[in-house]
């Protein structure tokens, strides 16, 4: 600060670093809640969100539970198609009717999925569910095989199956199939959010670039600062719109019983929050650092497209990792950033993870953060006052400026 | 005291900048004028730290210019930018807390200096919605909105109408009187000469001429002498021997003396000549100054 001014400064203050980072990220997100566009785009990616999880709701609450109406002959009928029904998962209720006419008319009404006559015909108003069919026809062979057997003389109790016992080497985790759902959605927000405001970021750095306005910022702040600031305001956004996602998914999802053990389901999504901030400040990073390079909107969509393989390519990975999540291909990657924080969550939640794995994966996320911030921010302030076409990195990093 | 010492710049084999000095004195208002591509927009850009200098430092009361001082020098860019979607007053308010004004001070100036502009009824509304000429004062403003110790203003006045130039030749002599240094780089020598203190002209990367415009006049190699005798041609001055006679027309004469100590003998000889109407040094103007500075 100079000795002397021309003006009072008694009421002015220090600048120091973290002030400016936050006058900067204040401004990005009143900007950005002003922005009809981005709160636009931000209500259709909830929406979005929202409306896959219920219709997952739908899919699976419907699936795996059938009505089955039973009327006549033979006796025991109902309980020997709950039993086989539940051997093949699903969950049959079974009512049974007075006559025929009743158990047409509940059908006709879809209070009943199919109609058991006899045990002889099988009436359905469209068609017969695979696993349906085969339950009733083993419970009505089950039963004709007892009947038959009995006339004969023979105990029907022959017909009880011999019981293995049965020992696992690798016990399975009762909740493992809901974390893989839980966090392959997650990963799918995640995906998202990164490319959408990915995009916001980028366009930000055109638009002081192409507005000019960049000359005045750098005058008062340093490079690094505006895009310290910019990362956080934007993650600020970020993160508060995958808390509203994330909180509404799992109510819905709890609310509607399509997860049964919301612990496991809300440490998933913690985990991902957590790689979430990860991947952010580092994808951030690098959209900002080529928007840097460019001036026009125009050009945006040519210098980013590397950077949106490389998500398409995480999210594959990711995909990928739920299915096998042990194999060579998951386990590399799962340690590479940024793909690492998309194929890490996916990993953490399906397969066998060490706990030194999830260390060394961040660990190499946190390095991967500190050399783009370092070396992003010498391209980023060596091309910010570039213009024309596209600014080539060695130019930006050689016209780097003193602070 | 704003000291530019020993800068110099190139880009590839380019030059642009060698070895470029001068002083600006607080209370100062200083016209940097030049050629396009002279190099001022770079010896500014280097002041603000926008542009590294191969050599040489630019400092301000005796201190080399950091971002800390930087704070308190007003930039306008040549190329003017602002965030076009962003309420004016909002806009100038975060530009003076960057500098470090608090809220309440950086909202009272921003505010103060919008009504000043007669922009007190925009307030709220988005740059891009103004009219070019109000963006420009806005513009401005945001070079003045934290009152800086310093003032940098590249081109200030292009691009403004007669009344814009007078508002802000006000405004500029006014934190002048303050005691704040201006420097300001501009092509219109006429506004240079009336408004400046001091001028510095930059060519071919070098500053080849600097100082009061007195002084540059003082410089003036070729200086001139105005004789007017209504009625006569020039034919009294064309016979003494130690003139040179410049142009002549309807009674008046310009020349040039090989020893500028002899203006009372052409005086003598011009009134025996006829009855003198006119008779002194010629103040040359500063385009004219400009003109042989730039062509020496």
């Amino acid at each position: 600060m100079s000795e002397k001014s021309a003006y009072d400064r008694t009421a002015d203050v220090p600048m120091t670093s973290s002030r400016i980072v936050r006058l900067i990220a204040r401004r990005e997100v009143s900007t950005r809640l002003k922005d009809k566009g981005f709160i636009a785009s931000s209500v259709f990616i909830i929406l979005l969100i929202m409306g896959s999880v219920v219709f997952q709701v739908l899919i699976q609450s419907g699936a795996d539970e059938v009505a089955v109406g039973v009327t006549g002959e033979p006796q025991g009928l109902s309980a020997a198609i709950e039993d086989q029904a539940s051997a093949l998962g699903l969950t049959a209720e079974v009512t049974e009717y007075d006559d025929e006419a009743a158990v047409r008319e509940a059908l006709e009404a879809e209070e009943i999925d199919a109609a058991v006559i006899d045990a002889e015909s099988v009436l359905v108003n469209e068609s017969l569910d695979e696993r349906l069919r085969v339950a009733i026809e083993g419970a009505v062979t089950g039963l004709t095989i007892a009947d038959r057997l009995a006339e004969e003389g023979l105990d029907p109790g022959i017909l009880q199956p011999v019981s293995l016992d049965v020992t696992s080497l690798k016990p399975v985790d009762e909740e493992s199939d809901e974390k893989a759902i839980v966090a392959f959605i997650a990963v799918l927000l995640l995906y998202t959010l990164l490319i959408f405001f990915g995009q916001f970021i980028a366009q930000g750095v055109v638009e002081e670039k192409a507005s000019r306005v960049i000359e005045v910022l750098l005058a008062a702040v340093k490079p690094w600062q505006l895009l310290a600031g910019k990362i956080i305001g934007l993650g600020v956004l970020a993160l508060g719109q995958l808390i509203i996602i994330c909180a509404a998914g799992l109510g819905a999802a709890i609310a509607f019983d399509v997860i049964t053990v919301p612990g496991a389901a809300i440490v998933t999504v913690v985990q991902v929050l957590g790689w979430f901030v990860l991947g952010f400040v580092l994808v951030a990073a690098l959209f900002a650092v080529c928007g840097a390079l460019v001036s026009r909107q125009e050009d945006l969509q040519s210098v980013l497209l590397p950077m949106t393989l490389l998500l398409v390519a995480a999210l594959f990975l990711a995909i990928t990792a739920g299915q096998n999540p042990d194999g060579t291909l998951a386990k590399v990657t799962s340690f590479i950033p940024p793909l690492s924080t998309m194929v890490m969550p996916v990993r953490v939640a399906t397969g066998a993870v060490q706990w030194w794995e999830i260390a060394l994966s961040v660990a190499l996320m946190l390095v991967a953060i500190v050399v783009t911030v370092r070396v992003g921010g010498r391209i980023y302030s060596g091309a910010l006052l570039g213009k024309g076409g596209r600014v080539k990195i060695q130019d930006a990093l050689a016209s780097e400026r003193v602070s | 005291m704003l000291e530019f010492d020993g800068l110099r710049k190139s880009y590839g084999t380019n030059l642009v900048l060698d070895d470029v000095s001068f002083t600006v004195a607080p209370g100062q208002m200083y016209g940097f004028c030049g050629a396009n591509g002279a190099g001022k927009t770079t010896t500014m850009r280097i002041a603000l730290g926008l542009v590294r200098a191969d050599a040489g430092q630019v400092r301000w009361q005796g201190r080399v210019v950091d971002l800390q001082t930087r704070r308190r020098i007003g930039y306008m860019p040549e190329e003017r930018g602002l965030y076009p979607k962003m309420p004016v007053a909002e806009q100038l308010e975060y530009f003076a807390r960057l500098h470090g004004m608090n809220t309440g001070a950086a909202k009272k100036s921003a505010k103060d200096l919008l009504e000043g502009m007669g922009l007190g009824q925009r307030l709220k509304d988005p740059l891009e919605k103004l009219s070019l000429g109000n963006q420009q004062r806005v513009q401005l403003a945001a070079a003045l909105v934290s009152n800086p110790d310093v003032l940098i203003l590249d081109e200030p006045f292009s691009g403004l109408d007669p009344t814009g130039v007078d508002a802000l030749a006000a405004n500029l002599s006014e934190r002048r009187a303050r005691g704040v240094p201006v420097l300001f780089s501009s092509h219109q020598l006429d506004l240079v000469e009336r408004l400046c203190d001091a001028v510095g002209i930059l060519a071919g990367g070098r500053i080849v001429a600097s100082g009061t415009v007195d002084q540059l006049r003082e410089g003036e190699a070729k200086r001139q002498l105005r004789v007017v005798i209504p009625g006569t041609d020039g034919s009294w001055a064309r016979d003494l021997d130690f003139v040179r006679v410049d142009s002549e027309a309807n009674g008046e004469v310009l020349l040039q003396l090989e020893d500028p100590g002899r203006d009372q003998d052409v005086l003598s000889a011009a009134m025996a000549a006829g009855s003198v109407s006119q008779f002194g040094w010629r103040q040359p103007s500063l385009v004219e100054i400009f003109r042989e500075a730039v062509a020496a």
